[in-house]
């Protein structure tokens, strides 16, 4: 940096930028009137429709997908027979991307065989509709298009487009599908022939339920929206697609209630979706973190869930969900701050078990967060807290210990974070290894060397423990992360920094919003308790959908749900 | 600030605060000593005349919809009169908050850090105020929100923990040192219902305007029941004769909780939570004091005052060269203060603006018959 920019940077008032969306408390019965317009960033690039000669068109797809190096994409040059006459033609496909079976069934050999349909003769055109009056036969007749006949005669697809530009046949051949090519034609046809090895519908890995569906997300988008789908099984879902990624031109699902979810929020996220100038999208975190509004304390703002139940559960609470293709997770947006603790085992469960287990999360959450920070703020300035008992079991294991109690408590933080990033990263089967030994080597043989005090394990033992209760990934490792910031100021100035750091920290998440919904909702702002508590009401009880998503319908249930109990007989 | 919009709860709370610190500091000490065993009385009186004139401000206000006491003071005297009282009430914000400050990190030194300089403890709170600060109105308004039901859970904690070591005699002779002392001299017990201040700024930023009588008559009544607990807790526990000169008389009176033989000693939670409480304080001071910087200067952001009305706060704190000269502010000046700028200037302004409101719309309705 110059001096110049130095003085601009110093002298220059550049405004703030803030970006303000927010969601109207409360449900949302009208449609929005003032509708963002959600167009996409016009693209600078211009589209080359189709020639009609077949030359050229030939010599324009070599040179767009690189054939004299490209292995992969394979051009196949025929000859098409249709009403006894004879035209050239190319298929572009990706080997790998297409099923050979179908190509050759259900697309080479109509269009190529000598058939019933491409023998019938040419010369005569088509009759649609005859009548006679006063002995005179008035034919109504439509001459021959062949683009027309190729489509309704010659290719049992069920899925066939017609395509006017390259771009459009380019997306096609790119997402699996076959383009071909006509003489004379100043189109083309994208056939449906997908048929790429992907992986089937698996159990969840990260998100283990006991009572609830054993079904997870997969790489391939269409599976995954269909796996939606199943769930929701109402034709109000709509699933939108769009592209991001200049090159990689990622598919992304949008999916949403329509007459749920909140208009505003959907064209929120449609809106930021669009606005995005990137090369490359190649995984949900990736857009997770390019759509947030603050990545401020690293706090995830949305979440990511394998799980098409949860994904559903979402939904029909009125929120938004983005898959996208090629990452077996959704993103759920908006997110609260309650929705990290919350799993979706929850509503599986009696809601006083539930709500036990809620509460133990936000304990767990407290614990990872904290309590390191407390124990060194306790045993370094505050030991009049701890029974005189303690204290002295506390003294005697430290006893033999020659590091100061910050440099004790990082260690065996820092290793434990090890042990953790170790077990993840090598293969499965010598995962339970690393443990073994991190616990024998790291807890039990620190202690007896010296290193460590035994109570100390305890703490570690205690914080990393709770940190597993917590259901979110993100959140939990968010939690991980800050512990050290409170570890160093309760070293520094005990429970004053542990205050001063809590209360920088509340505050910089009471200043997050997600798509336009306080992140400490309901606590802060405080809203109506319909709906939107922590704690889960009896099921008969949840009635209405939390009141700070704004969605159209407020009702989830009628008031008495249960009416086989409360119905009165005739 | 302009785009927050509070709710009624949130300003509840922003009034209470206010109330709530100056508790945990001296506020109890000092009420104590003035009307010593009539301090139960005199609270119940000073409580009802402190309601009183809520409703009188929030009446008075009431004809000046959406506007602050800035803006009244504008439609009174013009700009310069309505500079005059900005500055007035900005310096009211920072000098209370900064010798608050000053206090309390002094109590912090003497319990916690005795080898420790003041300028680090008080660097500290400077640091995380200037943190908070550029984050908008709202998150530390949600703060608020979040903290304090917390300091108002540990004062009721305080209040039934220790209530096995009451000594309810103490409270007689129940009107201490006679009725003059009680009910003239124990005005200035008023002055503990500094919270009135942010209800001259309130009406601009409410979300449900209609409400702020409904919001300074709970606040302010919830604010006499804190201080009753507090007051309370203290009067029937120790005798006042002894304890007078006790630094944070709150917190003196944490020691003395006791659950069988492990929870003996609790006070250092108690002081976690207050300083959290302390925090709100000075961020909210210190915002509404930028916000009216920024009302009275027309600049377009409050960003670039964030670090100077810190630093501000922190030469403020230095100013008083000991914990005496700071304590003598904080128990001989500051009641004053108070009483002057809430009661005094405020209410006379409002007055005075709606007298001459009355005159105008006399005046208007008089050409109106002419013409």
């Amino acid at each position: 940096m110059n001096l110049k920019n130095i003085f601009q940077k110093l002298f220059t008032y550049e405004p703030p930028v803030e970006y303000n969306f927010s969601l109207p408390e409360g449900t949302q019965n009208t449609e929005s009137n003032d509708n963002q317009a959600v167009d996409s960033v016009s693209d600078t690039e211009e589209t080359i429709n189709i020639f009609p000669s077949l030359n050229v068109n030939l010599e324009y797809m070599k040179t767009k997908y690189n054939l004299l190096i490209n292995s992969d994409v394979i051009l196949r040059q025929f000859t098409i027979n249709a009403r006894g006459k004879q035209y050239n033609a190319f298929l572009v496909y990706i080997d790998g991307m297409v099923d050979s079976e179908i190509m050759d069934k259900f697309v080479l050999e109509p269009l190529m065989l000598r058939n019933k349909s491409n023998l019938y003769e040419g010369t005569q055109s088509k009759v649609i509709s005859e009548a006679v009056a006063n002995n005179i036969t008035v034919r109504k007749v439509k001459k021959f298009d062949l683009s027309n006949y190729l489509m309704g005669c010659l290719m049992p697809q069920n899925a066939v487009k017609e395509a006017t530009d390259f771009d459009t046949v380019a997306n096609g051949i790119n997402s699996g599908n076959c383009a071909l090519f006509v003489d004379t034609l100043s189109l083309a046809f994208d056939i449906e022939v997908k048929g790429f090895k992907q992986r089937s519908v698996n159990s969840p890995n990260n998100e283990i339920v006991i009572k609830g569906p054993h079904e997870a997300f997969v790489e391939n988008i269409r599976t995954n929206t269909s796996l939606i789908r199943r769930i929701v099984n109402n034709e109000n879902l709509v699933i939108e697609n769009l592209e991001v990624g200049k090159i990689t031109k990622t598919k992304c699902a949008i999916c949403y209630m329509k007459n749920i979810t909140n208009s505003d929020l959907v064209n929120e996220v449609k809106y930021r979706l669009n606005n995005l100038e990137i090369d490359s999208l190649l995984s949900a975190g990736e857009l997770e973190q390019l759509l947030v509004e603050s990545n401020a304390l690293g706090i995830p703002e949305m979440i990511s869930t394998e799980r098409p139940d949860k994904t559903a559960k979402y939904l029909l609470k009125g929120r938004v969900i983005v898959i996208v293709n090629g990452t077996p997770y959704g993103i759920i947006m908006p997110a609260i701050l309650i929705d990290f603790l919350t799993s979706p085992e929850d509503s599986n469960l009696k809601v006083n078990f539930a709500n036990f287990l809620r509460m133990l999360r936000f304990l767990a959450a407290f614990i990872t967060l904290l309590l390191p920070g407390l124990y060194v703020a306790i045993t370094s300035f505050h030991q009049e807290i701890l029974p005189t008992g303690l204290l002295y079991s506390i003294l005697s294991s430290r006893e033999n210990v020659p590091f100061p109690i910050i440099v004790e408590i990082l260690l065996m933080e820092i290793s434990f974070e090890l042990i953790r990033e170790a077990g993840l990263r090598v293969p499965s089967a010598i995962g339970p290894t690393i443990g073994i030994v991190g616990a024998l080597v790291l807890g039990q043989a620190a202690v007896s060397a010296g290193i460590v005090s035994p109570i100390l394990i305890i703490i570690v033992a205690m914080t990393g423990i709770a940190s597993f209760a917590i259901p979110d990934f993100s959140f939990g490792f968010h939690l991980r992360y800050f512990r050290f910031a409170f570890v160093l100021l309760g070293f520094m100035a005990g429970f004053l920094g542990i205050a001063l750091g809590l209360f920088v920290y509340i505050s910089f998440v009471c200043s997050l919003r997600s798509f336009g919904v306080s992140y400490t909702t309901p606590f802060a702002p405080t809203t109506e308790s319909k709906g939107n508590g922590y704690l889960l009401n009896p099921i008969w009880k949840r009635e209405y959908r939390p009141s700070y998503i704004a969605s159209k319908k407020e009702k989830n249930q009628a008031k008495i749900s249960m009416k086989w109990k409360y119905h009165k007989k005739p | 600030m302009t785009k927050s919009k509070l709710g009624t709860i949130e300003a509840i709370m922003l009034v209470l605060i206010i109330v709530v610190t100056h508790t945990i500091s001296s506020l109890p000490r000092e009420i104590l000593v003035l009307t010593k065993s009539a301090t139960i009385i005199n609270l119940i009186f000073v409580s009802i005349l402190a309601i009183l004139f809520s409703y009188l401000i929030v009446r008075l206000m009431k004809n000046f919809a959406g506007s602050d006491i800035i803006d009244i003071s504008e439609y009174l005297g013009g700009k310069v009169f309505k500079n005059i009282i900005g500055i007035i009430f900005i310096l009211y914000f920072l000098i209370s908050s900064s010798i608050l400050l000053r206090n309390f990190c002094e109590s912090i030194k003497i319990i916690y850090y005795p080898m420790t300089n003041i300028l680090f403890i008080l660097s500290l709170f400077v640091i995380a105020i200037c943190c908070v600060n550029r984050l908008d109105f709202n998150a530390s308004l949600k703060t608020n929100l979040l903290i304090l039901p917390l300091v108002l859970a540990s004062i009721i904690f305080l209040f039934f923990a220790n209530m096995n070591k009451f000594v309810p005699q103490r409270m007689f002779p129940i009107f201490g040192d006679g009725l003059f002392n009680t009910f003239v001299i124990g005005l200035t017990n008023l002055s503990a219902f500094g919270g009135i201040a942010f209800l001259y700024f309130l009406p601009p930023y409410l979300k449900q305007p209609e409400k702020m009588k409904k919001i300074a008559l709970i606040s302010i009544g919830i604010s006499a029941i804190y201080l009753m607990l507090c007051v309370a807790t203290l009067l029937f526990m120790f005798s006042f004769f002894i304890n007078t000169n006790e630094i944070t008389p709150l917190y003196n009176a944490t020691r003395y909780i006791e659950f069988g033989s492990f929870f003996q000693r609790l006070e250092s939670i108690f002081l976690l939570i207050w300083i959290l409480a302390f925090c709100c304080y000075l961020s909210i001071t210190s915002k509404f004091a930028m916000s009216i910087f920024k009302k009275l200067t027309n600049i377009e952001t409050k960003k670039p005052l964030i670090d100077i009305f810190g630093l501000l706060i922190l030469a403020i704190t230095l100013v008083p060269k000991n914990y005496a000269i700071s304590d003598k502010f904080e128990t001989e000046i500051y009641p004053y203060l108070v009483l002057g700028i809430c009661f005094g200037l405020g209410i006379s302004i409002l007055i005075l603006a709606n007298i001459m409101k009355r005159k105008q719309k006399k005046i208007q309705a008089n050409s109106q018959t002419i013409s």
